[in-house]
């Protein structure tokens, strides 16, 4: 029964658990749902969403309070970037990439610097960026909806490449093979992890501690910028808030998939289960015709539940 | 008369590892009765039980003459049952006098906390304490700024705040230095003239022969002996703890060094609470830092391993002036460091065993990619080496008792292969076997030709250990003590020779 219980708490399983119940409610709910055609286009989504959360894990890992709420801001620049500079051009979508990649990677790394040099709170510092950003938006597109996608982007993040599934699948794949790579062979992702775990001990141990916490925004403003172009492809054009519906959910997929708010444990692969999960939910959601507040409303609800639930097994040991 | 406390029997599991299989042991009223034992045996555990912060499979504990089950540590608590905490259990953020008073805040009458009346009760409290607290422990400080004695002390005094029949003291004396201690038992005396009883738990049998009335001995989850103090001697208990010989520290050779040109070299170092610091270290020596706790030897260590700023002075390494800023300057110049406070300095809690011993040798190797499996092997032989017990190196640190984890973070620094090894009282909590494992290491690194430098709050281990002491008094060096001249009585003198 103890152990049972345990099970049943662990984050992977939990969130393994969570897509099959998801996938027979749909199911019921609108026969179809479960089907090739319609899974490719949630695990889509899930992508898209899998990305920034990805950026958003290794904030949180890296501890001190960490998290990210720049990122919604920064999708919306990355895809309002990206549409101008590809202007329906194929041949501009590398420069694309570049561009709205460089400059949410610097903004991260302002975020990070704010962070680690000025000692702000990231909670503080990245809702501040948030708030720069976002206004920084509306004047410079004086509210104006501008830019389009690429044809090439927009077929390589909608239409089935190989096995039925886009291309934008692929690069989830990969990133999510750099994460585990970064995370668990590289002496920079223990670090990771040993500074979310006990910031002194790991500097007395050699970690740059602050260099590394700077380059963690720095990823995480770099991945939402990207998440930026996927959201470009995946709609076509942009307007100036289309990334505010990414913070919540980039923080629930991190909770879903294992990673302690408190930093210092976790990994990406139950990151990406807690993606599809919460894009699931959603899609459940949609079925039942919930209005954006409902969502938002659930949404809250289920990351309060998953706290109490994982803050019970986690308490402080004395 | 019924006794205080009596435990029978009691048993605990930790999934599939057994903390205790046979604990028992009989607590009367107003005595001072040790636990004793190796690390990992059991005694953290059964303390936590019977203070309710861990909960018992099996086995009975009576209180008073009346069988008590607790859920939480605040039963226990009302039943008069105070715990002093191995792993310290302060808040860093939060002043001195709301730790000691934390969830039991003296009220006004609207129901408010009295901030004055907590005030005057911390100050009442900690005055006790005054002749031997050192610089900025009072009531307002912030337990963060303060030193590990200090928040030793601090601990000491929020058991003591609760008013308790019963209290149990895990390794209360491990960070504090003789002049600390004694002060301490004094007032352990006091109180139990009063009739309050001890459970004193401690790897210093000195200590436990000092004050205890009857020892009881647990081996491996059981309680295996009981002793009156009285009628028994040291070498008898030691047998009984480790099973077989005593571990004495023989005497550490003494190396003609005259020949060898230093490895580190300090001229005039200064920083926030040093002055003037000057010395010599050669390769293979092993120099110790002697003198009352917190006059420097600490702050010493950790301003050479670039966690503290010095504002003036040379440091040289070979001959050569380096300036270490950082730790990971330091690491990448040869020098390893061992704090004696694991739960702050050492610990990366939540990580497996494997992690915590080897970040730093990636560190010191310049290491970008890792490959677990490559470096398991010889982590474990170091491990072995110090006799640390473990159930895999994929297990938590927190599952380990506080011994043992301590015997990881040395292990850490011995896999690196430090060229100067900084020891900052790094025994604390580690019993006397492992701490002869640990001697016996630091002499083969020192015969290797590592440098070492050796603060410790028990003079004994200096004796034990050392070439030569530097006796420190606030920030200065006063005296240095060759090893011939290395004994108890001239420790103790040149601390206090011209003591403030
Ligand atoms: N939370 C836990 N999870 C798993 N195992 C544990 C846990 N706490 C303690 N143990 C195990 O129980 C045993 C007894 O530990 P305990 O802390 O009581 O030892 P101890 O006698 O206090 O040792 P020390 O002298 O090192 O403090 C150890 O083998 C330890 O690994
Ligand atoms: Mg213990």
């Amino acid at each position: 029964m103890e152990r049972f219980r345990r099970l049943l708490t662990e984050p992977l399983v939990l969130a393994s658990l969570a897509i099959l119940v998801l996938l027979g409610v749909g199911e019921f709910l609108s026969p179809g749902f479960a089907r090739g055609g319609q899974i490719a286009r949630i695990l889509t989504v899930s992508a898209i969403l899998g990305l920034v959360s990805a950026g958003q894990a290794l904030v949180v890992i890296g501890g001190r309070e960490g998290i990210d709420l720049s990122v919604g801001a920064l999708i919306s620049l990355g895809a309002l970037v990206a549409g101008n500079v590809m202007s329906g051009e194929n041949g501009a979508i590398f420069s694309a990439i570049l561009a709205a990649g460089g400059l949410a990677f610097v903004i991260g790394l302002v975020n990070g610097m704010g962070v680690t040099l000025v000692r702000i709170p990231p909670l503080v510092m990245t809702l501040g960026m948030m708030g720069v950003i976002q206004g920084g938006l509306v004047v410079l597109s004086r509210g104006i909806p501008s830019g389009n996608a690429a044809p090439a982007l927009m077929t390589f993040i909608n239409r089935p490449l190989v096995f039925g599934l886009p291309g934008v699948l692929f690069v989830w794949a990969l990133v999510a093979l750099a994460m585990w790579f970064i995370l668990r062979r590289t002496a920079l992702g223990y670090a990771i992890y040993a500074m979310g775990a006990n910031e002194r001990a790991a500097r007395l141990c050699g970690v740059r501690t602050g260099l590394v916490r700077t380059l963690l925004y720095g990823l995480s403003g770099l991945m939402a910028g990207l998440t930026g172009v996927c959201v470009i492809g995946y709609t076509g054009n942009s307007f100036i808030s289309v990334g505010d519906q990414y913070v919540l959910p980039s923080v629930i997929a991190v909770v879903i998939g294992g990673v302690s708010l408190a930093g210092g444990t976790g990994g990406y692969f139950g990151v990406v289960l807690g993606a599809i999960a919460l894009t699931l939910l959603q899609s459940v959601l949609t079925t039942l015709q919930l209005e954006f507040w409902g969502r938002q409303l659930i949404f809250g609800a289920v990351l309060l539940g998953l706290m109490l639930l994982y803050g019970r097994t986690k308490r402080l040991r004395v | 008369m019924t006794a205080a406390l009596t435990a029978r029997s009691v048993q605990k599991r930790f999934g599939a590892a057994v903390a205790l299989s046979n604990a028992a042991l009989t607590l009367e009223r107003g005595e001072v009765h040790a636990l004793v034992g190796a690390n990992g045996c059991g005694k953290s555990t059964l303390s936590k039980i019977i203070a309710g912060t861990v909960q018992r499979d099996s086995g009975d504990i009576v209180v008073n003459g009346a069988p008590l089950v607790l859920s939480s540590p605040a039963e226990a608590e009302a039943n008069g049952i105070s715990l002093f905490y191995q792993e310290l259990s302060l808040i860093p953020q939060m002043s001195v006098e709301d730790n000691i008073f934390l969830g039991r805040e003296p009220r006004n009458g609207a129901g408010f906390v009295d901030r004055k009346a907590l005030a005057k009760k911390a100050d009442a409290l900690l005055q006790r304490f005054a002749p031997v607290a050192g610089r900025g422990l009072n009531s307002k400080a912030r337990v963060s700024d303060l030193s590990p004695d200090q928040r030793q002390i601090v601990e000491i005094v929020k058991v003591l705040a609760r008013d308790p029949d019963v209290v149990i003291f895990d390794e209360a004396t491990a960070a504090l230095d003789h002049r600390q201690v004694e002060l301490f038992f004094r007032i352990i005396g006091e109180m139990k003239d009063k009739g309050v009883s001890f459970l004193f738990i401690s790897h210093r049998l000195a200590e436990v022969f000092a004050v205890c009335d009857r020892i009881t001995v647990m081996r491996n989850g059981e309680s295996v002996d009981d002793f009156v103090t009285a009628e028994t001697d040291m070498d008898t208990v030691v047998r009984a703890m480790v099973g077989d010989i005593a571990h004495d520290l023989d005497p550490a050779p003494s190396t003609d060094f005259t020949s060898a040109s230093a490895r580190l070299v300090v001229q005039g170092a200064r920083g926030q609470r040093l002055q003037d610091v000057s010395f010599s270290l050669r390769p293979g020596e092993i120099l110790g830092l002697g003198g009352l706790q917190g006059q420097g030897q600490s702050i010493l260590l950790q301003s050479l391993f670039g966690a503290e700023p010095l504002t003036g002075g040379r440091v040289l390494i070979e001959g050569r002036p380096v300036v270490v800023r950082t730790p990971r300057a330091a690491v990448r110049h040869g020098f390893g460091y061992v704090s004696g406070d694991r739960g702050r300095d050492s610990a990366l809690q939540g990580r497996s065993i494997f992690e915590n011993m080897a970040i730093a040798e990636w560190v010191a190797e310049r290491r970008r990619l890792v490959w677990p499996g490559r470096l398991q092997a010889r982590l474990s032989e170091i491990a072995q080496s110090l006799n640390t017990k473990y159930p895999s190196l994929d297990a938590p640190i927190d599952a380990l008792s506080g011994g043992n984890q301590q015997k990881v973070f040395i292990a850490r620094w011995l896999a690196t292969n430090p060229v100067v090894l900084l020891l900052d009282d790094p025994t604390k909590g580690i019993d006397l076997a492992a701490k002869a494992d640990f001697f016996r290491l630091v002499r083969n690194l020192a015969a290797a030709g590592a440098a070492v430098l050796f603060y410790s709050s028990e003079d004994a281990e200096l004796i034990g250990l050392c070439h030569r002491v530097l006796v420190f008094n606030s920030g200065r060096i006063v005296a240095e003590l060759e090893r011939a001249e290395l004994t108890s009585f001239n420790l103790t003198g040149a601390a206090y020779g011209s003591a403030a």
